[in-house]
């Protein structure tokens, strides 16, 4: 009978998605997940390692949490001109976080967490001889944050915490090149490399009455250079020499974030959440490779960008049914950071507002599941001006979450 | 009962989750606006006849412009596109009787190897030339005609192997006769290029420019006025483009004016021929010498900036024989700035004329001048780049001169914007990544 309940969870899988803003992925916490993503004032289990260092001292508990949130992301291409339609047909999406927060006793105010998370990445694989596969195929981007956390309750009503974050990640780009062999088939380049870098999440948590909390947190931006990726060419054999395989170079800045987190809690059983993100995407304002080797053919490329930074605003409630099942609701408003004229088929960015829900189901003493699910439609026309390529993008994401607790 | 509604909704959920993602594709419908292409026919000289890579051959006039416009008017209701196709299996052939161009590595004489456009047979398809294929049931609509001048256009008298292929009646009939047999709906015109192709190919040195007056077949304007007049006698519609600067095309501008590389020994070997009638030469580079009886006494001077030399001119003469140095260069050769002036005032002067003939005629008018301009700068289109260099540029074939499948689909792109401008039409354009550029071994 246990597989019921897990069946019906499934159905109603809540969850907080953020699937946002350029290559941004706001899948680090089930149950923020199911209130738009807010969690920055809300301490509610490991994921506050991610949302808000400062405010896991508040946890009651001991946790270990193992989440997954499988993303189904969906892109059209219709072009302006031709009235030609691609899509994309990239794998799932298969954000992950892990958390386990733990401290010596009940009455320590010093917890110790760390925690694993992928805050940025995705996958696009357009369709074959699209019309726009001169300037991507596809584009496979991972990383994963690793972060050692100390969250200190100076007061009853102020935790301070932060956290070493360290990135590993990898990023395979791949795009055909217009020079055409005897059977038909155009060249394909393919630029993969392994990448790392360092960062801190750091944070505040005031709790200023008993109902309300504040939450302020800045996580930093990560510089993620690849140093010697290498650059692979399939072409025509007459032109091997003038594209040489070989090493190249580039980098790719993941934004700074600061947040400011409010949180109501009228009742026991009722809350609510807000956090208002602004990110530092104007870090990424070039894409540049860099090539070991150049040749007449094979130049340094740099790609224009010019990303701004923007404001997301998130928000959701959370419902205590019983001591067991508690179910949320939210939505999300964020700003592209992609200006007029830049929008690549990397990431068909706009405007966009987020649904999610999620529910919790308390099992036995010591385990919780959450699920959560995240949709999302975007839609964006544009004619870039690096490529010319001119049509609208339309994307649909649904993602449902999953995430087991265990407490002690 | 219960326990069945509960899987009912699990297998609900998870089918919306998978499948309610994929962003809906609204259906378009295109409109023909004032646009009728059941009979549409495509009329012009080398650049519309699907010649290419210095022959006719049947993928070059599969991808010519009247074909690829052609299959968008089939989605507005257009009808079949005949051509006399060169046989599917042969590497083509031209007048000269040789065959198509491929690019493959050839080694000069300096014993360097590298990519060249060579003959792909040994020679051209004559047997191809030598079939007349007309037949009345299923009359051609392609009559862009390599070399065919407008004043040719009601001539029984064209000696034109490439219209004998596809005569009504060889020796008698006249292209025009041909058009009107097929009752053309709707017809593009791109004529005036073929006055001034051969002309400037050659160098200014044999034949002459077509006049712009004159009376039907004498004149420019009187005998693209008379095609006109009885094209749009039954209520045809049609379009009609500007020409190019034909000197933006590669085959003019491949060899720099000044690419003639000295080193001390060599400068020095010039210097005592030339020092006497005071032409100097430096280590470095230099411009070229050419024949200019208009130069002075011994008729030769040096190359000046914006003068134009010809890919017709023997390659390895001027790598390994002095040609252009100790030889100068033919008049064949070359273009000296008072031919180009003498054939780029006429262009804009059939410009003038075809722009006030579109007016009269109410005809769609394409600029294409200013599109070959746009492609001699460079262009991006979906991620391409694209120019008017020789190969790699990627629009122009093997000859330098006429375009490939992909510039052929570029320049069908402004008919279609024009057309559509004009008669309220909403013909998608071509998706022009379909279509090859050159092609690499």
């Amino acid at each position: 009978m246990i597989q019921k309940p897990l069946l019906t969870l499934f159905i109603f899988l809540t969850s907080q998605l953020a699937f946002s803003q350029g290559f941004q992925v706001n899948f680090q916490g089930q149950k923020q997940q199911g209130m738009g993503g807010a969690g920055t004032a809300l301490p509610l289990d490991g994921a506050s390692l991610f949302f808000n260092p400062g405010s896991s001292s508040f946890l009651k508990e001991n946790s270990v949490n193992l989440a997954m949130t499988p993303t189904f992301a969906r892109s059209l291409y219709v072009d302006a001109n031709t009235n030609q339609s691609a899509r994309t047909n990239s794998p799932m999406g298969t954000p992950f976080s892990v958390y386990a927060v733990y401290r010596k006793s009940a009455e320590s105010k010093l917890f110790f967490g760390i925690a694993a998370y992928t805050p940025f990445g995705s996958t696009v694989q357009w369709e074959d001889e699209w019309m726009g596969r001169f300037a991507l195929t596809r584009l496979e981007l991972k990383s994963i944050f690793i972060q050692p956390t100390i969250s200190y309750k100076i007061t009853d009503k102020i935790g301070l915490g932060a956290g070493f974050v360290y990135c590993t990640g990898n990023v395979n780009l791949q795009k055909d090149l217009p020079v055409m062999d005897a059977s038909g088939t155009y060249g394909h380049a393919e630029l993969a490399g392994k990448a790392n870098g360092f960062g801190v999440n750091a944070g505040i948590f005031i709790q200023a009455t008993e109902k309300i909390g504040i939450g302020l947190t800045y996580r930093s931006q990560v510089n993620m250079s690849v140093s010697n990726g290498q650059a692979t060419f399939t072409v025509p054999s007459s032109l091997v020499a003038n594209f040489p395989n070989g090493s190249f170079s580039s980098s790719l800045p993941l934004p700074q974030v600061v947040t400011l987190g409010l949180s109501y809690k009228p009742s026991d059983k009722l809350s609510f959440a807000l956090d208002i993100n602004y990110v530092g995407w104007k870090a990424y304002d070039t894409l540049a490779f860099d090539y070991e080797t150049n040749t007449t053919s094979l130049i340094d490329t740099k790609s224009v960008r010019s990303y701004e930074n923007i404001f997301a605003f998130r928000g959701g409630a959370n419902y205590e049914f019983t001591e067991k099942i508690a179910a949320r609701l939210g939505m999300a408003y964020g700003i592209s950071p992609v200006q007029d004229g830049y929008v690549t088929p990397e990431t068909p960015d706009a405007n966009r507002i987020n649904f999610t829900a999620g529910i919790s189901y308390k099992v036995g003493k010591h385990f919780t599941v959450d699920a959560s699910v995240f949709f999302t439609h975007v839609k964006r026309t544009d004619t870039n001006i690096e490529t010319n390529l001119s049509g609208t993008y339309t994307t649909n994401v649904v993602a449902p979450g999953l995430a087991v607790i265990y407490r002690f | 009962m219960k326990l069945k509604n509960t899987h009912l909704l699990v297998i609900l959920a998870i089918l919306s989750i998978t499948f309610s993602c994929k962003p809906k594709e609204t259906e378009v419908e295109f409109s023909a606006g004032d646009v009728d292409a059941t009979r549409f026919v495509s009329i012009g000289g080398l650049s519309t006849s699907g010649f290419m890579d210095d022959a006719l051959y049947a993928e070059g006039q599969e991808n010519s412009l009247g074909a690829i416009l052609s299959e968008q008017f089939k989605l507005i209701g257009g009808g079949n596109f005949n051509q006399a196709l060169m046989p599917v299996s042969s590497d083509g052939n031209n007048v000269l009787g040789f065959s198509r161009y491929v690019l493959n590595f050839k080694t000069d004489c300096l014993g360097v190897t590298s990519l060249s456009p060579v003959r792909a047979a040994s020679s051209g398809d004559v047997a191809g030339f030598s079939i007349n294929n007309y037949s009345a049931s299923v009359p051609f609509h392609n009559f862009g005609i390599p070399y065919l001048k407008s004043t040719q256009f009601n001539s029984p008298s064209v000696s034109n192997p490439y219209y004998d292929r596809m005569a009504s009646n060889p020796g008698s009939s006249t292209v025009k006769d041909d058009i009107l047999l097929c009752n053309p709906t709707f017809f593009s015109l791109f004529t005036g290029m073929d006055e001034v192709l051969e002309y400037a190919k050659n160098g200014a040195s044999m034949g002459s420019l077509t006049p712009v007056y004159g009376a039907a077949g004498i004149g420019f304007i009187g005998s693209v006025n008379d095609l006109l007049l009885d094209l749009t006698s039954n209520g045809a519609r049609g379009v009609i483009s500007n020409i190019p600067d034909v000197t933006t095309a590669p085959f003019f501008t491949t060899i720099p004016f000044d690419g003639l590389t000295l080193d001390a020994e060599k400068a020095q070997t010039l210097n005592d021929i030339y020092n006497p009638i005071g032409i100097f030469f430096q280590v470095g580079k230099n411009a070229f010498m050419i024949e200019d009886p208009a130069a002075g006494a011994f008729g030769v001077r040096q190359m000046v900036e914006g003068e134009l030399i010809l890919l017709s001119v023997p390659l390895d003469s001027l790598k390994c024989n002095k040609m252009g140095s100790v030889f100068p260069f033919r008049n064949e050769f070359i273009l000296t700035n008072a031919e180009l002036t003498e054939i780029r005032n006429t262009i804009t002067e059939y410009n003038a004329a075809l722009v006030n003939l579109g007016i009269n005629y109410n005809l769609a008018l394409v600029d294409s001048y200013t599109f070959f301009n746009q492609l001699k700068t460079g262009i991006v289109y979906n991620g391409i780049a694209i120019n008017a260099k020789f190969v790699s540029g990627g629009a122009y074939s093997l000859d330098g001169l006429t375009l490939n499948p992909r510039g052929n689909a570029l320049l069908a792109n402004e008919f279609i914007t024009s057309i559509n401008q004009k008669y309220k039409s909403t013909i998608p354009k071509i998706d022009a990544t379909k279509y090859r550029g050159v092609i690499f071994p």
